[in-house]
């Protein structure tokens, strides 16, 4: 993962690795280190001496569903802004990595040492400043087009036994289109084109609205995978290239020409997977990544651990384990941990870790930033 | 004074361990001060402690849950990860505490660990060794120690 590297880094670096999208937030308070700077006549750099520039706004959502689907198994997604997911940790000084007053010291390999910063404040001050964790609030965002990521298929076409035909079982609000690519790469504003297309053209086809709804392709309109090598279909190409690119495309008149219309009120969603043989020699489609393309913005969709729950009604009754808050056992959770993606906090106490430790209360892995998701919407909300 | 105040976690945690006790396990609050937790556990089957009953002290600090709870057994007991005062060589009680566990968590794994001594993590060195040199041996001595301090209690 890239955060070790990332914790390491200074905090004056986040303007060079800042989004390109995100408005330059001001100038910090703090100089730059320059000498003649004098470290211990400043023992504390975290806040309330220095607080990072305010997050712009809007860079994180969740999406809730309107009907959710058994088949998450109680995971909810998540969109994560795709420009966002390199997003820098602002400050990260060499904090004992680990909860206040424990016994033992800290690994020392866990955390890399925070250069001068670290060396000035470890000698001067008691405590350590508390890592800058960003605590931002969610926004919400429809789906108007949800494939089920582990309801995708290649089906044998019985009239043209070498062809795999796709099929998926999906959730729309609206109608739309769907198209499907083989060797397919990104492009500008989330378009997508083969690589391969002499061997398969893209062919697009419309879907109807509907809850559950199971989506196959066509007899005659299949590919023969033994085209390919099974190396090359069950891994992204270079990274980009996708063996199988599904893009559902919500509202609007269907697009037929397998090239991709943009506009900016399109909804897609983007399901790029690999293909591999099973030990029954069949094919499984495995998802890679899904993608929303929602208002001119791109994002990635994620799963966020232990917020099924929450949506469920809740009981007064004191049997609420499994909603609650770890920490203080009484709050509802809202607050997700990332990068490791578990909710299992109330905001308040999310706050009060912030400046008591920098790991997540489940995994222990470092916390890089926390969001309140609020998910006491109901579908009359929307 | 420790009772004014009491985080309504310890009140929960509390109220589930007395209603919903963990099998093989008993905490419950001091009257004076419900930081205080007198334990019993029981010695797991299968295990040189079987028939032993483990009386325990718990403490949560002030910084609880961000800091660990202080545990340590009261009863004698034959192990090589705990030392003669009673103090417990587990990583949960140090450096691997998270407040997503709780008093309940910390005590089934202090049962656990009775049913897996880790002579590799020792605490007490020469019950360690004799675990590694002559396990048999040292079985046979903690069965010894749990039937002269453990039982009948």
């Amino acid at each position: 993962m890239g955060q070790s590297s990332s914790r390491s880094r200074r905090r004056d670096d986040y303007r060079q690795t800042y989004p390109q999208h995100a408005p330059l937030p001001p100038p910090p308070v703090q100089p730059p280190l320059t000498p003649p700077y004098n470290p211990s006549s400043r023992p504390n750099f975290s806040a309330p001496y220095y607080n990072p520039p305010p997050v712009p706004a809007g860079p994180y959502y969740y999406a809730y569903q309107p009907q959710p689907s058994s088949s998450y198994n109680g995971l909810m997604r998540f969109f994560e802004s795709w420009v966002n997911n390199s997003f820098p940790s602002y400050y990260r000084p060499n904090q004992g990595n680990g909860w206040l007053n424990s016994a033992a010291p800290p690994p020392p390999a866990a955390m890399p040492p925070y250069t001068s910063f670290s060396a000035a404040s470890s000698s001067s001050i008691v405590v350590a400043p508390p890592p800058y964790v960003e605590h931002q609030k969610a926004k919400t965002i429809k789906n108007d087009v949800n494939l089920h990521k582990d309801m995708i298929r290649l089906e044998a076409d019985v009239l043209n036994p070498e062809e795999y035909l796709v099929s998926f079982v999906y959730d729309a609000v609206v109608d739309g289109s769907v198209t499907i690519y083989y060797f397919a790469k990104e492009g500008a504003n989330c378009s997508f084109s083969s690589i391969e297309e002499d061997i398969y053209k893209p062919r697009s086809y419309p879907f109807e609205k509907g809850t559950a709804r199971k989506f196959c392709q066509p007899s005659g309109d299949g590919i023969d995978l033994g085209f390919f090598d099974l190396e090359s279909l069950s891994k992204p190409a270079n990274g980009e290239v996708f063996p199988l690119v599904i893009y559902a495309k919500a509202c609007g008149p269907t697009q037929t020409d397998g090239q991709s219309v943009q506009s900016a009120a399109t909804h897609l969603q983007i399901t790029l997977a690999i293909i591999e043989k099973n030990n029954t020699g069949a094919f499984e489609v495995k998802v890679v990544k899904q993608i929303l393309w929602f208002d001119g913005e791109r994002y990635e969709l994620q799963e966020i651990f232990g917020l099924a729950d929450s949506s469920e009604p809740v009981d007064d009754a004191d049997d609420d384990i499994g909603k609650e808050c770890v920490i203080c056992l009484t709050e509802t959770r809202n607050t997700a941990v990332f990068p490791c993606r578990h909710l299992c906090m109330c905001s308040d106490c999310a706050k009060s870790l912030r400046v008591q430790s920098n790991k997540c209360p489940i995994c222990r892995q470092p916390v890089e930033k926390l969001m309140e998701i609020n998910v006491n919407l109901t579908s009359s909300d929307k | 004074m420790a009772n004014t105040n009491l985080p309504r976690r310890i009140i929960k945690e509390t109220q589930r361990l007395l209603s919903e006790p963990a099998p093989g396990i008993s905490a419950s609050p001091s009257e004076d001060n419900m930081r205080y937790f007198n334990v019993m556990i029981l010695g797991p089957t299968q295990s040189p402690f079987e028939g032993g009953v483990f009386k325990l002290e718990l403490f949560l600090p002030e910084e609880y849950p961000m800091a660990a709870p202080k545990v340590r057994f009261l009863t004698k007991i034959y192990h090589p990860n705990i030392d003669k005062l009673g103090r417990i060589c587990l990583d949960i009680l140090k450096d691997k505490w998270s407040p997503a566990l709780q008093i309940r968590t910390v005590l089934l794994s202090i049962q656990a660990l009775l049913s897996a001594p880790n002579p590799d993590d020792p605490l007490s060195d020469n019950i360690a060794k004799h675990w590694k040199t002559n396990e048999a041996e040292a079985v046979e001595t903690a069965k010894e120690w749990t039937r002269l301090y453990a039982t009948g209690a």
